[in-house]
């Protein structure tokens, strides 16, 4: 293999950058950003020249150095190098390498600007570590230093006390699903003996029926990991909190990569799902999809209903791993972080326009001052709501094929309502936002964004069209379907019409029918209409469906109580109990002995012969 | 092999340098604290060569290195016999660090210097060589002679209104812990008929006569609650939350990070070894005390209000995994348990110098009270994010490695899946719940109006003891290699006896009785 060493520079490369930024140039904004966006460009060039010398198939998969080897516990620090980590590579740096890049302008005016990209290059090293994991623990690793990040970044505003809630929220759901993914891990490595994942797939090959009656329940809990990171229900609730996060933060990590570091696992450990636990997979993933498009539908923050989309997307992803389709999946995932970090970014550049509002309601009508926003965005629209050429057709559109395949009828009339759904809310988005009339004098005096910011769009919107078509299903299929032959550009082209033309058509319909929705109802609107028709249903979608007072109610106050009660005990009870037993049979002895004490010269006689018989017969009788 | 040993000099010089200070008078100020500084910092600088060169040493018949034996009272069988093995390596070092560490902090000690400084030194000493002895007498003599200054420190130099009560209450449990565990080690002594206080030759005389077992059954809750009393094993752990919270910083660093880890330490180099069927018959037992201290005081510290008894509850909950590791009796859970204890040793000293010197700045630690303070604060404030990640298992630090090795070769003993389950619940959730918690109300947030005025602008010198522990955090924590490649064979052949003796003949009989035995039952 070629170029050996270029992976292992790709994933250290950021963090000796955010070492060097916490360490050293703290205090210089410019220098600092220069040396993380240096970084993940480097990562980038590395990987690619990696791939052009050795392919995505290189003839090593299985790089590491030994880290910790405890008797049975073996864990290293390894590199998995293969079709899907080199593609996840390509999207963290080239994705990550475009929003570092419009983070510069975003972020130009506030005071922690070193601190964020020390932070960002934290989370892309991370990233890079789940990306490129060879065992589990390694991955477990990463998948909390990815966690950390999110939660560093989040909270990155940590004055404002809804980006401080919204970062301990994001880090304490993630931690529930950390939980069952710790556990799955520790259950299969109890029952398969290993934690890499290569020898774990080779073992279990050999003997399928090694997991026994646990195999669904580890694959499951596996999923548990997912579910947090992914933000699949019931874990979803986090994700539009995160939204408190600076706008390239969303991008990159609640958008194009972390969220999607879910679906990523599931594909690398897939051959540890058994029927059952894909099942459970892919009917949550199809619900998650549902809800939040329904939730987004009546969300007015322009980043919020961006982040309901991302977790009905995800939906999408974590159903089509669930139908055994590992190639749409993932290809779904590449198509969305070109898009919903195009459209992340399009709304910051909107949000800083408009002096950080994020109210859809009060934009309108930015067409002509923001162009390439406009066309930017509206590019991403079109890409996440599956309009032909557009790359999210493609991948959407392989993902209800995937459903129709395995003749999951249900889950793909469910996709296909979700792709009408994604298209309305989008749509209402878009024409609220963009065109109409200009609502606040904020809209009227907006301009467009600066060429650093721009640039970046550009280029993500050149991705989001031709995304569907220029191969990169054929990659991830040389691995997970190796005896599919690729395709023609033309093939590509036309490939959802001359595979299941009837899939593609009524999954097309919906999405036209969404559009048209979305046109009737929001074309010149000027308040939303859709409260007064759907009524309480409205008010539900707009409250998330109350999950938060939910679990609010149930989670949280059920550990406070429990809380609350330890604590009394630990206080009246423990303390007051042993330190009164200590003190009051203290005191009793003491009085016990005074007793002894009586002054009488006869019982102290007394006492004392008898002591010495004691001690005689002891003496004596050995 | 009679030539003094390095270990003489890292544990005697702050000892030696505590009596000659005595002579200096008491207005000296620069004098001795340069002077306890610099023994402090030689003791580290050999604390850390002696890490650094174990490999290298020659290894003595018993397994030790760097052993010095002079016989002292022959009659009873008392020498001075010191040594480390991969059990009480990592400890001396953290132990030597965080003495070091705990020693400069003492800069915010403004009354009475002097005393403090020799009390300082007396317990840094002291406790370095108990983890050192390897004879039973200095083993529990020198961890007296740290254990004293420590009371004393904390009725002295305490703060807050409940300093007396808590003075009472420290002094009162780990006296008496103290006392427990010298009856099990006296019944140790005279049951093995050995005539020794040396250690290794005690263990060797019980390896070719093991105790019976219901002996051992008697003996071992004397240790069991003896040691576990001094580590805050639940349900008493009450003194180590209220005492830290009163403490001076360094008294607090030094006992929560150093001295707690005595007990562990003699439950691990006494009862592993010497009452191995005990340890088994005890095991479900010490896993549920080990959940109490994870779940109990980890709910209790997300109910206080004082930073300090945050801190100090969530110490109490990191000495569950700790047993939690020593129950398993496996190779991977005590290795786990070792590596915690150093681990958590560098943390809670980082934690509690930490929540010193924000007292220092604002007067107070009351949480409510507190906000905002990464602004004003950045280097402290950053730390303390840390130290909290870094308290709730975050992978990069020390602690992770620890507890998920635990985890682990808690997981391979299949009685012990449910407790694992509820382990990780306490780490991953609650440990989360309280530290983010914590993180938001002091550090995030806005910034009440009397702490405008405070500077986080800190000279270099004070910044030292802070990286100083973090940096040992992160190196264990990214290399735990360093750790475990010394650590293993030592765990191993712990483990090992206890193992082949677990199935022993003698084991027969309590093998059945067990399940009807065991105190607190499955």
């Amino acid at each position: 293999m070629k170029d050996q060493i270029f992976p292992w520079i790709i994933l250290f490369l950021p963090l000796a950058a955010a070492a060097f930024i916490a360490l050293f140039t703290l205090g210089n904004k410019t220098v600092s950003s220069l040396i993380s966006i240096g970084a993940v460009s480097i990562g980038f060039l590395l990987t690619v020249l990696f791939i052009c010398a050795n392919g995505f198939h290189p003839a090593t998969t299985d790089v590491f150095v030994p880290w910790l080897h405890i008797g049975g516990l073996n864990v290293d620090i390894g590199l998995r190098l293969d079709p899907l980590s080199l593609m996840m590579l390509l999207i963290v740096t080239g994705v990550g390498g475009a929003i570092h890049i419009y983070s510069y302008g975003y972020m130009h005016e506030d005071k922690g600007m070193a601190r964020f990209f020390a932070f960002l290059s934290l989370f892309t090293f991370s990233m890079l570590g789940i990306v490129l994991a060879d065992n589990f623990l390694q991955m477990f690793i990463f998948w909390e230093l990815v966690g950390v990040s999110s939660y560093l970044l989040i909270g990155f505003w940590f004055e404002k006390p809804s980006a401080g809630d919204a970062a301990k929220k994001a880090f304490i759901v993630n931690r529930l699903g950390d939980f069952g993914f710790l556990l799955g891990i520790l259950l299969v490595w109890g029952l398969l003996g290993s934690l890499n994942f290569s020898t774990l797939e080779s073992v279990l090959s050999q003997n399928p029926t090694l997991l026994g009656g646990m195999a669904t329940a580890a694959g499951l809990l596996i999923f548990c990991g997912a579910v947090g990171k992914s933000a699949q229900f019931p874990l979803h609730v986090w994700l539009a909190d995160a939204m408190e996060g600076p706008t390239p933060v969303s991008a990159l990590i609640h958008a194009a990569t972390m969220v999607a570091a879910g679906v990523y696992m599931l594909c690398r450990v897939y051959f540890l799902l058994n029927a059952d636990a894909l099942h459970w997979i892919a009917l949550i993933g199809g619900f998650t999809a549902l809800l939040a498009a329904l939730i987004a539908v009546q969300q007015n923050d322009i980043k919020r209903i961006l982040a309901y989309s991302t977790l009905s997307q995800l939906g999408y992803m974590v159903m089509a791993v669930g139908l055994a389709g590992r190639t749409p999946a993932m290809f779904h995932l590449t198509t969305h972080a070109f898009f919903k970090a195009l459209l992340f970014l399009g709304s910051g550049s909107v949000i800083h326009a408009l002096h950080e509002e994020q109210d859809i309601w009060k934009m309108g009508a930015l067409k002509n001052k923001m162009p390439i926003t406009f066309w930017t965005f509206l590019v991403g629209t079109l890409a996440l709501s599956g309009v032909p050429p557009f790359s999210g057709f493609y991948s959407k559109d392989s993902i209800l094929g995937q459903a129709l395949d395995q003749h999951h009828y249900g889950l793909y009339f469910l996709g296909a309502g979700v792709a009408g759904l994604t298209a309305f809310y989008m749509f209402r988005l878009f024409f609220v936002a963009f065109l109409g009339q200009p609502r606040t004098d904020a809209a009227r005096h907006a301009h467009e964004s600066p060429a650093v910011m721009t640039w970046p769009l550009l280029i993500l919107a050149v991705f989001a069209v031709a995304g569907g078509v220029i191969g990169i299903n054929d990659i991830y299929n040389s691995q997970f379907n190796p005896d599919l032959a690729g395709l023609s550009f033309g093939q590509r082209l036309m490939e959802p019409f001359s595979q299941s033309p009837l899939g593609a058509f009524v999954g097309l319909g919906a999405v036209l029918a969404g559009l048209f929705a979305a046109f009737h109802f929001y074309r010149n609107a000027a308040s939303d209409p859709l409260p007064a028709r759907l009524g309480p249903l409205a008010s539900a979608m707009k409250n998330r469906f109350y999950f938060d007072e939910l679990y609010e109610a149930t989670f949280v106050r059920l550990h406070d109580l429990i809380a609350g009660i330890c604590g009394v005990v630990d206080r009246w009870l423990l303390e007051g109990v042993v330190i009164g037993a200590l003190r009051g049979g203290t005191s009793l002895s003491g009085r016990g002995l005074r007793f002894l004490q009586t002054g009488n010269l006869q019982t102290y006689a007394f006492l004392l012969v008898l002591g010495v018989v004691v001690l005689l017969y002891f003496v004596i009788s050995k | 092999m009679n030539n003094i040993s390095i270990l003489t000099y890292i544990a005697g010089i702050p000892i030696f340098v505590a009596l000659l200070l005595l002579l200096v008078p008491s207005n000296y100020r620069v004098i001795f604290r340069a002077v306890s500084v610099l023994a402090a910092f030689v003791s580290m600088i050999l604390a850390v060569g002696m890490f650094c060169h174990f490999n290298q040493a020659q290894v003595d018949s018993e397994g030790f290195r760097f052993v010095q034996d002079v016989p002292w009272v022959g009659s009873l069988g008392i020498s001075y016999h010191v040594g480390v093995d991969g059990i009480n390596v990592g400890l001396i070092l953290m132990g030597a660090i965080v003495a070091f560490a705990a020693t400069l902090c003492s800069w915010e000690i403004k009354n009475r210097e002097k005393e403090f400084y020799i009390l300082l030194l007396l317990m840094s000493g002291g406790i370095l060589g108990a983890f050192a002895s390897l004879d039973l007498f200095f083993f529990y003599f020198l961890h007296e002679l740290a254990l004293v200054p420590t009371f004393i420190m904390i009725g002295v130099w305490g703060r807050g209104e409940r300093k007396n009560y808590a003075t009472f209450q420290i002094t009162l449990y780990l006296s008496i812990g103290a006392l427990i565990a010298l009856l099990g080690l006296i019944a140790l002594y005279l049951q093995s008929g050995a005539n020794t206080f040396d250690i290794p030759k005690l263990i060797d005389v019980i390896k070719a006569n093991p105790l019976p077992v219901n002996v051992q059954n008697f003996i071992f809750p004397f240790l069991l609650f003896g040691f576990g009393i001094l580590v805050s094993l639940w349900p008493f752990h009450s003194w180590a939350p209220l005492g830290y919270g009163v403490a001076p910083a360094p008294t607090a660093m030094l006992h929560s990070g150093v001295l707690k880890k005595f007990g562990l330490y003699g439950l691990i180099r006494l009862a592993v070894p010497l009452l191995p069927q005990a340890m088994h018959h005890w095991m479900m037992a010490i896993a549920w005390l080990a959940i109490g201290n994870i779940l109990y005081n980890g709910w209790v510290a997300m109910r206080q209000r004082d930073l300090n008894l945050l801190i100090g509850n969530s110490s109490v909950a990191h000495m569950g995994f700790i047993f939690l590791g020593i129950a398993s009796l496996n190779l991977i859970g005590l290795s786990g348990a070792v590596l915690i204890m150093v681990a958590h040793g560098f943390l809670a000293a980082l934690s509690f110098a930490l929540s010193g010197f924000i007292y220092q700045k604002t007067g107070t630690l009351e949480i409510s009270e507190l906000g905002g303070l990464c602004r004003k604060l950045p280097f402290v404030g950053t730390l303390l994010l840390m130290a909290a990640m870094a308290g709730c298992g975050l992978p990069g630090f020390a602690n992770f490695v620890g507890e998920v090795t635990v985890f682990f070769g808690v997981w391979s003993v299949p009685a012990l899946h449910f407790i694992v389950t509820l382990a990780l619940w306490g780490g991953l959730i609650i440990g989360a719940v309280y530290m983010t918690r914590a993180i938001r109300n002091v550090l995030h947030g806005p910034l009440p109006s009397e702490f405008a005025q405070i500077s986080g602008s800190t000279s270099l010198w004070r910044k030292i003891p802070y990286a100083l522990l973090l940096a040992s955090l992160l190196l264990f924590g990214c290399v735990p290699s360093l750790l475990t490649d010394k650590i293993n064979p030592d765990a191993a052949r712990l483990t090992a006896s206890a193992q082949t003796r677990k199935t022993g003949p003698t084991l027969v009989a309590m093998a059945q009785a067990a399940p009807l035995k065991s105190p607190l039952g499955n």
